[in-house]
């Protein structure tokens, strides 16, 4: 395969990555604060995804639908902590586990019966066709995702670094108990990770949709986010990144060298590997319980 | 009390195809191959503490072995077939296990469901082997010189299998494995300074669940007739949590009614496909926040 050729490849499989790495943080924010998996992370962003839609086409202008259905997709995931999860929290992690895996089985039909299963178009903010630039023809689709998912990182390594917030999120990540007694509300924390979250994977899902169309089951997306997250690391913020960009670039460069029939296994078959080679990841850390 | 609830449920179980419509026959066979995955899952989740979405994957993994065994060896009798279709599904479940298991609970849940689609796309892809997307047929199962080609006598082939595989279970749980399985979900860590090996066990636990599930599958070849890779989709595994969720994790007769009420539940909502999934995700969320024991916590209670 020519240079230029694999070049518009490797850039297309960089913006799935990105779309993966943004799934992947979102799960990992979730997780770092209450250490528990999201199962219905990815039905939250295909409910972002659904919002935009119903409110570009009630007139609003792209980027405000775009913006309002990141916004309800928060406002949901508060609701959804509120009243279901924060009434768990003192439940052992598998019962919050199995919670969130009800959620996202009932989302995805609350979904299918307020809006459609079908697979609908979702209007595009960059076009698809691709543009030369010298040898190399990429996609402006797959520049804007990559552009628009590295902004939003940034944005995110600032809110970490620098807001109170973000230090309170970090401290309850390292020590519950400690934060607690420093004065955090923990509570606050758990809430304000899955808002947050739920606006990463918003932003992730009006961003894919275009690409995959909209539709229900667009949630799955979750698993290769998942897998994303094991793969840098779970628990690690720059490994959800990393992990996110390889399996993206993985994904795409795989079919050029195995039979198509392996194809769709890909992500699986990464996790499986990654899981048994070095399930901490590339990036993530040991973790010792102690009694 | 006891030995007579025994008599009325068994006679109740014999009775049902004499009783019944044919339908019901059917219906009460796939709540008897649910009972077995459900049971099968519970020794997994309900005593080591570990979550797995993949059972879907041992069920066809199951199913499709007894199905081309039939296929290849008409004149096998179905006992050995089911053997086989657990044993090579425990084979699977051991290769899937011993490297897993050395991964901490949601690690191992996601591994799990990685391994169902991984089935699914396999299954799809050898097409000499299992007739891919086009689905295999499968033949009548044999007994000597009897042919099962009624859903009455597939009935009382899967009522028998789940009997023994039930008594199976209970008497697991009063054995020392069973014990140290039950040491194992309380506490890993007392359990491993009481001289238990938790890798060991859980990798017993795995196999075993897989044994059991392959066993179902082969029931669930025969009684459907018929075999797809799209049957065995993540929503079947989530289907089978569903019931020992409802049931109760760890209970051996909480599992069997919560495979009865998710398959009767499950047929008659097969009309109202667009709310199934949410009447079984409102149930994993009132469960889990109201009722966490499940059915057998609550008769538990009143007794």
């Amino acid at each position: 395969m020519s240079g230029p050729a694999l070049i518009h490849v490797v850039v297309s499989g960089l913006a799935t990555g990105c779309i993966y790495a943004l799934v992947a943080l979102s799960l990992v924010i979730v997780y770092n604060a209450t250490r528990t998996v999201n199962f219905a992370q990815g039905e939250l962003l295909m409910i972002s995804a659904f919002v935009a839609w119903t409110a570009q086409r009630a007139g609003l202008p792209l980027a405000a639908a775009l913006v309002s259905g990141v916004a309800a997709g928060g406002l949901l995931a508060f609701l959804l902590e509120r009243a279901i999860i924060r009434r768990a929290v003192s439940a052992t992690h598998w019962d919050v586990l199995i919670i969130t895996l009800g959620l996202s089985l009932a989302l995805r039909a609350a979904a299918g019966i307020v809006w459609t299963n079908e697979e609908l178009p979702f209007p595009a903010l960059f076009s698809n066709r691709p543009i030369a630039i010298g040898p190399v023809r990429v996609a402006p689709v797959s520049l804007g995702v990559i552009a628009a998912s590295l902004i939003l990182m940034l944005a995110l390594v600032a809110l970490f670094r620098a807001s109170r917030f973000g230090r309170a999120m970090r401290a309850v990540a390292q020590n519950q108990t400690a934060a607690r007694l420093m004065g955090i509300s923990v509570e606050r924390v758990y809430a304000g990770s899955w808002v947050l979250a739920a606006v990463v994977g918003g932003v992730a899902g009006v961003l894919i949709a275009p690409v995959t169309f909209l539709s229900t089951k667009m949630g799955l997306i979750a698993i290769n986010g998942f897998t994303a997250a094991v793969l840098g690391g779970f628990g690690s913020l720059p490994g959800a990144v990393a992990g996110g960009m390889l399996l993206g670039v993985i994904e795409n460069l795989a079919p050029l060298y195995l039979p198509t029939g392996i194809r769709y296994s890909v992500p699986f078959l990464v996790m499986i590997a990654i899981l048994v080679a070095r399930p901490r990841g590339l990036f993530g850390t040991l973790e010792r319980r102690k009694v | 009390m006891r030995a007579a609830a025994w008599a009325v449920g068994g006679a109740a179980a014999l009775a049902w195809p004499l009783m019944a419509p044919r339908y019901f026959v059917f219906l009460a066979t796939l709540v008897a191959v649910n009972a077995v995955v459900a049971i099968g899952l519970n020794l997994l989740s309900g005593y080591t503490n570990q979550l797995s979405f993949g059972h879907a994957g041992f069920l066809a993994v199951g199913a499709y072995t007894a199905a081309i065994l039939t296929l290849r060896a008409p004149a096998l009798p179905v006992p050995l077939t089911l053997l086989a279709a657990g044993l090579v599904t425990a084979l699977v479940g051991l290769a899937l296990g011993i490297p897993c298991l050395r991964l901490d609970g949601l690690y191992l849940a996601m591994a799990t469901l990685a391994f169902g689609f991984v089935v699914t796309e396999a299954i799809t892809n050898l097409g000499s082997l299992t007739h891919g997307n086009d689905g295999l047929r499968v033949p009548l199962a044999r007994l000597g010189p009897w042919l099962l080609d009624t859903d009455r006598s597939r009935y009382y082939l899967a009522l028998a299998v789940a009997a023994a595989m039930t008594l199976g279970a209970l008497n697991v749980a009063a054995t020392r494995t069973g014990r140290a399985f039950l040491a194992i979900r309380t506490s890993e860590i007392a359990a491993q300074a009481s001289g238990i090996n938790p890798a060991a066990l859980k990798t017993v636990a795995f196999v075993l669940s897989a044994f059991y599930t392959g066993v179902a599958g082969g029931l669930f070849a025969f009684a459907v007739g018929f075999l797809s890779p799209d049957a065995f989709d993540v929503f079947l595994s989530v289907d089978f949590l569903v019931m020992i969720i409802l049931g109760g994790l760890g209970s051996v007769w909480g599992a069997v009614a919560g495979a009865a009420i998710v398959t009767v539940l499950n047929d008659s909502l097969a009309s109202f496909q667009a709310y199934r999934p949410l009447v079984f995700g409102a149930i994993m969320v009132a469960g889990m926040l109201f009722a966490p024991g499940g059915l057998a916590a609550m008769t538990r209670r009143q007794s």
